[in-house]
């Protein structure tokens, strides 16, 4: 079990923000390495995600649903897939919410995370994972503010 | 005639020319039988797993069967690392083991040697009569020959010293076998070369057994042919490195160069290697490739859970050659990887150039890779141990020499070193060079009085960074207290010279250089202790525990 915990920074207002992160399409794109897919019939997308553990490149593709609450500016989305050669599934719950910074005027984005990988890659990349997945989160965090700053410039 | 007598007679004609293990009184008449009829070497080591590995070394090194012996109960409980390590390495060894007295079921030293056996996953073959001794020595050799596996042979004491009545000449294992080359199915020869034909960007992955059945020539002849980058597994690293297209070790001890490029490959032929899960990392090494297996077994299923493509049962020489000949007849040639700018990436591929702050007083462990490359000439074998500085030596020594054994069977530290020195016995005593770790070293010490007792021309270059180098990484990455994984050592230079051997503590390259020229000019039993940086991580590690895309 991988536990991400983290306060992202955003120097734009929390509408902003919350508008890029309400938004499958906007946040799919804030992800290195993901493509999204088709909407299905419940709501829920499907997804493609390239992920590099160490040099080994491993296409993940999933099926990610989001619970969105305007009034809050909350959000939960849940993700579950499994790889292209099929040895190894993928689970992870992700709550976050939008919330109003004032020094320096912002916005702060709380994420918490759990992320599971079982099966042949788990083995494969050990305390690896847990590297891969926070350097993912670094990467969210600067297409994030980069994506709310240009939708509010 | 008595029949341990008997026993030792027949060893003798089964070709044995040297044993190594323990005497105790449950091996002692049979090994005071053989000194008689002379022509075979007893090795006396100090420690009867570590003979048993030196028997597994010069399995491996002659594939020819190694002997080892121990007397009964606490001799043989000592083999079952070494035990254990042989099966995994499909190792031909027969062990020769007194047992307890048929008639004492209290006898102070009893053991169910044939749970113990079976436990270590070794063979087992009790001589239960007097009249079996001819059946039980042929057994032996048949089973560890047959199977390629070691195989405990178990007499207990008192038959042993019973009478052995018979004057028929003995019919060793080799009037039972018959070598026969397997020779591959045409029809799944011909599925084969369809998918090589349609292949733009082949692998041609090479492992022991291709080696084992002298496929080299065939397989640089195919490799040139269809356009072939040739990559090989752990245990046949460096093995045709000749060729410009080598791409070294396909697994997780590989290159990134060999690794961006295998992403790319759409077929991957196999050759005598079992495709494990480190070979092709479960499958994600060759994300777009289909897969050809040549393999002597009737069938392998290939890490991953997966089936090659068109599996061929064939001898590996056999196969390529049957291969290649197809394609020929189509008149199929492709350039595929083989183009300048591929061999432009080549270069440096094994280059390590990530800085690390090296602590006063050590060396960087690459630097002690890369000279000992280049002071030991390549006329001399290597031998690389287990553990956390195999991530350098595995990946960084890439020249061809004799014998090049890397460990890594039952991931157990500490048998490198015995079976070095039986490979070292296996080829006449030709010098050759070990590098292990201090953790590795420090288990079979005492085996270093071995070396110099049999002036065995053994250079042991100890990795030494006074840790548990895997568990010291591993804790770290987990920002755990990694200091529980160091344990100092004493100067192992100074020890081997207190051993009556020759050593050298070496706190800087020059040292190091200084050292293995010194053995290189005059080779035998020699340890330099290479104080080595704990701050450089090997490279394996780097990317399955820091997550590194290097």
């Amino acid at each position: 079990m991988i536990e991400v915990n983290e306060r992202i920074e955003v120097p734009s207002a929390p509408r902003v923000v919350w508008g890029v992160l309400s938004d499958p399409r906007a946040v799919v794109e804030c992800v290195s390495g993901a493509s999204l897919g088709d909407r299905q019939e419940d709501g829920s997308y499907d997804a493609t995600l390239v992920v590099k553990f160490g040099p080994t490149k491993v296409t993940f593709h999933a099926r990610f649903a989001m619970e969105l609450d305007a009034a809050t500016m909350a959000g939960r989305v849940t993700a579950k897939g499994k790889d292209s050669i099929g040895g190894t599934r993928v689970q992870a719950r992700t709550t976050f919410s939008v919330v109003e910074r004032s020094d320096p005027p912002g916005s702060a984005v709380p994420i918490a995370s759990e992320v599971e990988i079982s099966g042949r890659l788990a083995t494969l990349i050990e305390t690896g994972a847990k590297l891969v997945v926070k350097r993912m989160v670094g990467e969210f965090t600067e297409r994030l503010a980069a994506r709310c700053a240009a939708a509010a410039a | 005639m008595k029949v341990y007598q008997r026993l030792a007679a027949n060893f003798k004609a089964e070709g044995v020319t040297h044993m190594f293990g323990i005497m105790g009184d449950g091996n002692m008449y049979w090994m005071h039988e053989l000194d008689q009829l002379g022509g075979v070497k007893m090795l006396e080591v100090r420690h009867e797993g570590a003979g048993l590995g030196m028997a597994d070394g010069w399995a491996r090194a002659t594939r020819s069967v190694g002997i080892a012996t121990a007397t009964c109960g606490p001799g043989v409980s000592q083999l079952a690392t070494a035990f254990l390590t042989a099966a995994r390495a499909e190792s031909p060894v027969v062990a020769f083991c007194g047992e307890h007295p048929t008639n004492d079921q209290d006898y102070n030293q009893r053991l169910d040697q044939a749970r113990f056996a079976a436990g270590c996953e070794a063979g087992f073959v009790r001589l239960n009569t007097p009249d079996d001794a001819d059946d039980a020595v042929r057994k032996a050799f048949y089973l560890a020959r047959m199977e390629s596996r070691p195989v405990m042979l178990s007499a207990p004491m008192d038959i042993q010293q019973k009478a052995f009545e018979d004057d028929e000449p003995y019919k060793p294992s080799s009037a039972l076998i018959r070598p026969r080359a397997v020779r591959p199915d045409p029809e799944a020869l011909r599925q084969a070369a369809d998918i090589v034909a349609g292949a733009k960007q082949p692998v041609i992955l090479v492992g022991r057994g291709a080696r084992w059945s002298g496929a080299g020539e065939a397989v640089l002849k195919l490799a040139k042919r269809t356009g072939a980058l040739i990559a090989t597994t752990l245990m046949a690293k460096t093995w045709l490195s000749e060729d410009e297209y080598h791409v070294g070790i396909s697994g997780t001890y590989g290159t990134r160069t060999a690794m961006k490029l295998f992403e790319e490959a759409d077929c991957v032929i196999a050759v005598g290697a079992s495709m494990n899960r480190y070979t092709i990392e479960h499958g994600y090494l060759y994300p777009k490739a289909r897969y050809v297996q040549i393999d002597s077994r009737p069938h392998v299923v290939m890490a991953g859970g997966r089936s090659a493509d068109c599996y061929v049962q064939a001898d590996g020489k056999a196969g390529v050659e049957g291969l290649d000949k197809l394609l020929e007849e189509r008149s199929f040639r492709n350039v595929g990887y083989r183009t300048p700018d591929i061999r432009k990436q080549l270069a440096g591929q094994y280059e390590d150039r990530k800085e690390f702050p090296i602590e006063p007083g050590t060396v960087d462990p690459r630097e002690v890779i890369r000279v000992l490359e280049e002071t030991v000439p390549t006329s001399m074998s290597l031998f690389t141990g287990s553990g956390a500085t195999a991530g350098f030596s595995n990946i960084m020594f890439s020249r061809q020499r004799p014998l090049v054994l890397p460990s890594h069977f039952f991931g157990c530290i500490g048998q490198m070193m015995p079976a070095a020195m039986g490979a070292v016995v296996a080829t006449g005593n030709k010098p050759a060079m070990l590098v292990d770790g201090d953790a590795s070293v420090m288990m079979h010490l005492a085996e270093f009085e071995t070396m110099v007792r049999y002036n065995l021309p053994l250079l042991i270059v100890v990795m030494n960074n006074e840790a548990l180098g895997s568990e010291y990484y591993k804790l770290d990455a987990h920002k755990m207290k990694a200091e529980l994984a160091t344990i100092p050592t004493p100067d192992l230079g100074a020890v081997a010279r207190a051993f009556g051997g020759r050593g050298r503590l070496a706190r800087s390259i020059e040292d190091v250089r200084a050292g293995a020229a010194e053995w290189v000019a005059k080779p035998g039993p020699m340890m330099i202790d290479a104080r080595i940086s704990r701050s450089v991580v090997t490279l394996p590690y780097r990317r399955i525990h820091y997550g590194g895309d290097e």
